[in-house]
């Protein structure tokens, strides 16, 4: 299949749902966001920071791992997007950090996964890399969809 | 190596070939040509959805510039739709559609 016809066909699919690719994009990387926050909480009441939910449960640790997986294919179509057809590019501040974010995104990501599987390092390596993650995926999210939102156009 | 790098190096492995493949944009549609001819009257629903809320229903300008009778050509129409520019965010369209919007376009732009 021709590169642009790949193109041809994501553009399709996104816009068989959304008004177009950029708004595919953004609400695609605001579930995703929010999905961090879910991330997050899971992860403090597992580490027994928060008390509203079910101390040690099995279903926190389930929520978190989902979640986690929700998030990470939330973020496959906008990595297609932002990767292969739009690429890196710098024509100003805003475009610049969100392409270096985005370059690093699935690099912390695949760094945490490492971390959690390997019980072997310091108890702090994963909630800072768990941070690092939520911070770079907030960052994307800053310099992206809510410019979007607050800039172009708030709708699907 | 030591166990505590691994992840780092297997990140910064993953973040070099990301940074590799968005250098290579391997499925961006060719900046020479258009997708195919653009067709300016299915050019007219995509401007309509993705662009008339900057630009005007007839390109008359709002938020965006106004595109009517600016005399802008094609080639400048499809790198400003590739590139973005201002608050305008590159790639609201590509592929087919941005042929077709370009070819909408450059008749409205007709001096």
């Amino acid at each position: 299949m021709a590169p642009a016809s790949v193109a041809d066909v994501y553009t399709d699919l996104a816009t068989a749902v959304f008004s177009s690719t950029i708004a595919a994009k953004a609400w695609l990387a605001t579930g995703a966001f929010a999905l961090v926050f879910v991330q997050l909480a899971t992860a403090a009441r597992i580490y027994g920071r928060l008390r509203f939910l079910p101390r040690r449960g099995r279903a926190v640790a389930r929520l978190h791992r989902w979640s986690g997986r929700a998030a990470f294919a939330l973020t496959l179509p906008v990595f297609f997007h932002c990767v292969t057809i739009l690429g890196f590019q710098t024509p100003d501040a805003r475009v610049a950090v969100h392409s270096l974010a985005g370059t690093f995104a699935y690099g912390v990501f695949a760094a945490k996964v490492l971390v959690v599987r390997d019980r072997a390092l310091p108890g702090w390596a994963l909630p800072a890399a768990g941070i690092a993650l939520a911070s770079t995926l907030g960052l994307l999210w800053l310099t992206s969809a809510l410019w979007y939102f607050t800039r172009v156009r708030f709708g699907l | 190596m030591g166990r505590g790098l691994r992840p780092l190096a297997a990140g910064a492995l993953v973040a070099a070939g990301t940074f590799a493949l968005a250098t290579a944009r391997v499925f961006a549609p060719p900046t020479t040509a258009a997708a195919g001819p653009g067709d300016p009257y299915r050019g007219e629903l995509v401007f309509e959805r993705a662009c008339a809320s900057c630009h005007g229903r007839s390109g008359e300008g709002g938020v965006g510039p106004r595109l009517a009778g600016s005399g802008l050509t094609a080639a400048q129409v499809t790198l400003r739709v590739r590139q973005g520019g201002g608050v305008m965010p590159a790639g609201l369209v590509s592929g087919q559609e941005e042929a077709d919007v370009v070819a909408y376009v450059v008749s409205l732009a007709a001096p």
